[in-house]
């Protein structure tokens, strides 16, 4: 039996309505208790900020695209180096840092759990192995659907129950964790070097439509019961007047869920945009968020991009070669025999760039006009927007109405008729901030049940202690001290042990993989169907039965299951 | 006379893979094929023994003919023999030149060695089976 | 014992449908496999116990001993060289950079002789490829650069390519057109639509010619570009341009001839100006059956996908000066860990030389070339036959290959572990 009390915490758990109350949290065998004995080891918070770890919904960090950004940076390794150090190895890069960099990072922000925003089922396996080497986070996977032949077969036929049958072979296959579509339809046209423009165009050979897919895969999702929604990179990603379609996807969506929303809308800074070219290109976040407000069964996270250098990376093959076209510097791209694609190129966001300056403006402008910030989730996509490491800076922007002034007058200066940006006085408070980086993302991926995001008894005791005192700092002009506080707690704890004190990760992790298993009745089990193994073994590269990742690339598992409603 | 030295994998060469002591091991990677027509002018029979040279040193192979080599070129598989004559240069690649040595070819009546003799001449010591 | 599904070690191919007989720990046959398939699943030729040298006396010593002779040479040496790994799985290679790191040794893979230079290129203007499978189910133009699959990757066209019917092409022999190009006729080159027949070193130039075609300069391009007539440069460009979706697979002829790196940059240029008109994609036929994933691997772990360099405690990378053949050209190194591969056979005879002079061990199932310059071998289980983990393709789909009978022999993986453990005593935090 291990036990930990922390004493004098300041804390903030939204889910539990506790906002800035000082009290002790009791831990025992890595979980939330009532008390604990007088021999629990004490760590003093002496009034600073505690919080539920923080969990990032939307980030890149492991597998195939992930690491083919690092195999082709070496500028970026150079770009980030620490040698091994105690219980520490030895890391790279800065953008696309390699997986013990991304983890002491991550765990020196506090953050304990991520979900990887994009795992093509065939390549899984790869994924899996670099979780494994991710040691100080849970990890979940998305899993990739957007261009999958059965799928989009079933969708075709207009049989929901026969999509959630294909979806739960494929996610168990591929111990992933959600229902993710990147451009739905546009990475199967990208196998021809094509695109689909609109969510009512028609995807080559398969006779369906964006519209279709992502109708069809949200109920498919609430058929299953899965613990998250499905979770959606729009169409047209990066396209100017691409809000249109945007909101036409935020119209298509049913409320299904009476827990979470039904539609997760990613990085939606990159499908904002009004105009019809680079040159007069505008916000239309005022556009978007009203959509937002008015639709609670979708949950949007913002995709902030901050100026410098980084590395774009996602699933939307057509689209990096389209930013290829304008970047010119190098293009990779990895299209998925019968599932998804894939590209990378490396950018820089300059301030002299309109362009790069209304994307900065819109993604802050979507946290500020968002009314319910349970609805609105602070990511960057990372790392395209900007390496998960700028999260502090974000919050103090959002937090600082005179740090985004002294920001502003940096712009290109045309930027100011091109977004709201300048008019918004908003400034979040720490309850809100808390909201958006951990209690928000708990509930809407679904893991609140499985004590994430909070620290009521029974929760994982993952917590975050910032050397922040609410109490004596004004966010809105200390906005140096946010960004220091934010960066590196006093103290990281991971299932209830300290794994991280003052920047410095002191442990070997050992993290979990969240997975789910939804269960389907024997006659939806595809492993049994004629049609689906004989197409499997006839497209596919690899046999079927040495396609599922087994379960030694879980070392230590979680399994989600769920009852099938069909 | 001299020639561009090739190499490459042979599926002969692949297949002994796991048994590079062996004499078929031996035969195919120390088989030196050249165009019939330069066999002709060094008055080479098929099979003789032939030394070939280069800066780096030099190695005892066979010659055979192949009809689909252009005259002044030669091929023989990767393995020890070739790398015999190769010289470590990289031009800071980490790669040396395998496809391109330059080298210079003559007949001996010297024999070919086996593998473990070439690596002993390396400063190794032969392990018997 | 049948076994179905069987993934066969050899080649990068990774091919995944073999069926092998087993009886006790025997493999009697091997079913759909190639000849080295073949070769690999029934040969018998393992080491059978560890050996050590003494001068020019070799006696067998306990798998203990030479256990800990191996980590107290890694111990002793200054500048330790960590070399191979492509012929085992990713968890072995994994301890195998974790080890260098507490070294502060170089590790290296044998991409550093083989396709090390398309690493190179590819980090100069990326890498436009697809898994396999895209391959197989669309395309209807396939071009060999400087490849000979026929020996080299004896199922490639009839698992991926050339005859392999796909979803979108039925009919793959009649409907598929095939280019090759090479320095010299081969098998490949013989069932080619087009052999564009390049004189040798002569490739970057006839890729720079296709590239300007496509551009739209048909008109200034010589009537012979390094052996190629412009009317045939002419029809091998239009035949790309017009392709639904073409692929192109590279191989050595690229990486080891003159011009090296430079060669694949103009590749994957062409590729990239290919697919402003249709789609192109490009792959280099990766040699080792796991070469890729000891790239993957040092990649997650260290930033690089080979020469990595930890002498600094920092990973640090810089081909030419951090590979495998400079270090024992120069040499630099005192001590050399090969594990699973044969630089004996596949280095030049100054890098052989310096193996020889300083303490080499060998981690391999088989003697080998190498087995002759080492001071002590330790023979291990052979992934995929009596011992299992991760393979990635030469495409980077990983798949975990399989044990088929217990063996009687360690892993290699386990052989790692015990002496990272020795190290980690004397190194660790």
């Amino acid at each position: 039996m291990s036990e930990l009390l922390i004493r004098n915490a300041c804390v903030i758990d939204p889910l539990n309505g506790i906002n800035g109350e000082i009290m002790d949290i009791s831990i025992r065998d890595g979980r939330i208790v009532e008390e604990v004995s007088g021999n629990a080891q004490v760590i003093d918070a002496a009034g600073c900020l505690t919080l539920p770890g923080g969990v990032d919904s939307h980030t890149h960090v492991c597998g195939t695209k992930v690491n083919f950004g690092r195999y082709m940076s070496p500028e970026d390794m150079r770009a980030g180096r620490t040698a091994r150090n105690g219980c520490m190895h030895v890391t790279s890069g800065y953008s696309v840092p390699t997986t013990f960099g991304n983890s002491y990072r991550y765990s020196n922000m506090g953050y304990t759990t991520l979900l990887e925003g994009a795992m093509a089922p065939l390549e899984a396996r790869h994924t899996h192995e670099e979780f494994t080497a991710t040691p100080h986070q849970d990890m979940m996977a998305n899993t990739l659907f957007d261009g999958n032949w059965a799928i989009m077969e079933a969708v075709r036929d207009k049989d929901v129950r026969r999509t959630a049958a294909v979806v739960a072979w494929y996610l168990k296959a591929a111990r992933g964790f959600a229902i993710k579509l990147t451009n739905p339809g546009g990475t199967e046209a990208w196998g021809w070097g094509e695109d689909v423009s609109g969510i009512h165009d028609t995807v080559p050979n398969f006779e369906v439509t964006p519209a279709e897919i992502i109708g069809t895969m949200i109920r498919a999702n609430e058929v299953l019961r899965l613990p998250h929604s499905v979770h959606l990179h729009c169409n047209n990603l990066g396209v100017p007047g691409n809000y249109q379609t945007t909101l036409d996807t935020i119209g298509l969506v049913p409320d299904l869920n009476k827990t979470r929303q039904s539609l997760y809308l990613t990085h939606v800074q990159f499908h904002s945009y009004g105009g019809t070219t680079w040159r007069d290109i505008d916000s239309k976040s005022e556009e978007i968020c009203k959509a937002v407000n008015n639709t609670p069964q979708v949950t949007i996270d913002m995709g902030q991009i901050m100026f410098g250098r980084t590395t774009t990376m996602t699933a939307d093959g057509p689209m990096e070669f389209k930013l290829y076209m304008l970047h010119r510097n190098k293009w990779s791209n990895h299209d998925v025999e019968l599932e998804t694609g894939s590209g990378i190129i490396p950018v820089y966001y300059f301030r002299k760039s309109m362009v790069n300056c209304v994307m900065w403006a819109i993604g802050l402008e979507l946290a500020l006009l968002t009314k319910n910030p349970w609805q609105c989730l602070l990511s960057t996509d990372n790392p395209n927007g900007a390496p998960f490491v700028k999260y502090p800076e974000i919050i103090a922007l959002l937090m600082s109405k005179k740090l985004r002034d002294q920001e502003c007058a940096l712009l290109e200066p045309r930027t100011e008729h091109h977004v709201p940006l300048f008019a918004i006085d908003r400034e979040l408070d720490w309850n809100e901030i808390a909201i958006m980086t951990r209690s928000a993302q708990a509930k809407a991926l679904g893991i609140r049940d499985i004590g994430k995001g909070h620290l009521a008894p029974g929760a994982e005791a993952d917590v975050a202690i910032y050397p922040l005192k609410t109490s004596e700092i004004d966010p809105s002009t200390q906005y140096q001290q946010v960004i220091a506080g934010f960066s590196r707690t006093k103290f990281t704890i991971k299932r209830g042990r300290v794994v991280s004190r003052n920047g410095e990760v002191i442990v070997d992790g050992a993290n979990s993989t969240i997975w789910v298993k939804p269960k389907v009745p024997e006659e939806y089990n595809l492993s049994n169907d004629p049609d689906f193994v004989r197409k499997f073994q006839e497209y596919y590269t690899v046999r079927m039965s040495n396609y599922p990742v087994q379960d030694v690339y879980l070392p230590r598992g979680v399994c989600i299951e769920t009852e099938a409603d069909l | 006379m001299n020639f561009v030295l090739n190499t490459g994998r042979t599926i002969k060469q692949g297949s002994y893979v796991e048994r590079k002591n062996s004499d078929g091991y031996r035969d195919e990677a120390s088989a030196c094929r050249m165009n019939p027509v330069d066999m002709m002018e060094l008055d080479l029979e098929d099979g003789v023994n032939i030394k070939m040279s280069s800066p780096a040193g030099s190695v005892v192979m066979k010659a055979f003919s192949c009809q689909s080599l252009k005259r002044g070129e030669v091929f023989v598989s990767l393995g020890p023999y070739a790398n015999h004559i190769i010289d470590g240069e990289t031009h800071g690649t980490g790669m040396p030149d395998f496809k391109t040595t330059m080298v210079h070819i003559e007949s001996t009546d010297e024999d070919v060695v086996p593998v473990s003799r070439l690596m002993e001449e390396c400063g190794g010591w032969p392990y018997e089976d | 014992m049948r076994i179905e599904d069987v993934i066969c070690p050899f080649c990068g191919c990774l091919c995944d449908d073999l069926v092998v007989e087993v009886q006790g720990t025997t493999v009697v046959s091997v079913e759909n496999g190639c000849t080295l398939a073949h070769e690999k699943f029934t040969g018998d030729n393992r080491l059978q116990a560890p050996i050590k040298r003494d001068g020019r006396t070799w006696h067998p010593v306990s798998y203990d001993e030479a256990i800990e002779t191996t980590a107290q040479i890694l111990l002793e040496a200054d500048r330790p060289l960590l070399y191979g790994w492509s012929g085992t799985n990713g968890e072995a290679q994994s301890i195998g950079v974790h080890l260098a790191e507490l070294l502060g040794a170089v590790i290296d893979n044998t991409s550093t002789v083989c396709h090390g230079p398309s690493i190179m290129a590819i980090q100069e203007v990326g890498h436009p490829g697809c898994t396999l499978g895209q391959v197989k189910n669309r395309a209807d133009v396939i071009v060999y650069w400087g490849a000979n699959p026929i020996e080299a990757h004896p199922r490639h066209m009839s698992r991926y390519t050339t005859y392999a019917d796909g979803f979108f092409v039925k009919g793959a022999f009649l409907e598929r057109k095939v280019i090759v190009a090479d320095v010299r006729e081969t098998e490949t080159s013989n069932i080619a639509d087009e052999f564009m027949h390049i004189e040798p070193g002569g490739d970057y130039a006839v890729l720079s010619a296709l590239r300007a075609i496509v551009r739209g300069k048909a008109d200034i391009i010589p009537s012979y570009v390094s052996g190629v007539a412009r009317e045939q440069l002419v029809r091998v460009a239009e035949m790309c341009m017009n392709a639904k979706f073409g692929a192109i697979f590279f191989g050595l002829g690229l990486t080891m001839s003159r011009g090296k790196y430079k060669n694949i940059r103009n590749a994957v240029e062409l590729t990239e100006e290919l697919n402003r008109f249709t789609k192109f994609t490009i792959s280099p036929m990766r040699g080792h059956w796991n070469v890729y994933g000891s790239n993957e691997v040092f990649t997650w772990i260290s930033g690089y996908p080979f020469a990595v360099d930890f002498a600094r405690g920092i990973a640090f990378y810089n081909p030419g000066e951090t590979t495998s053949i400079d270090i024992l050209r120069r040499g630099e190194c005192d001590a050399c860990l090969v594990v699973a591969s044969d630089p004996g056979a596949h280095f030049p005879k100054q890098c052989c030389r310096h193996l020889a002079e300083i303490p080499t061990i060998l981690i391999d199932p088989h003697v080998n070339v190498t087995t002759h310059l080492s001071h002590l071998q330790i023979p291990v289980a052979v992934t995929g036959i009596d011992s299992e983990g991760t393979a990635y393709r030469m495409d980077g789909v990983p798949i975990r290959t399989r044990m088929l009978y217990k063996s009687r022999y360690p892993s290699d993986r386990e052989i790692l572990e015990k002496i990272y453990q020795i190290v980690l005593k004397e190194k660790g935090p």
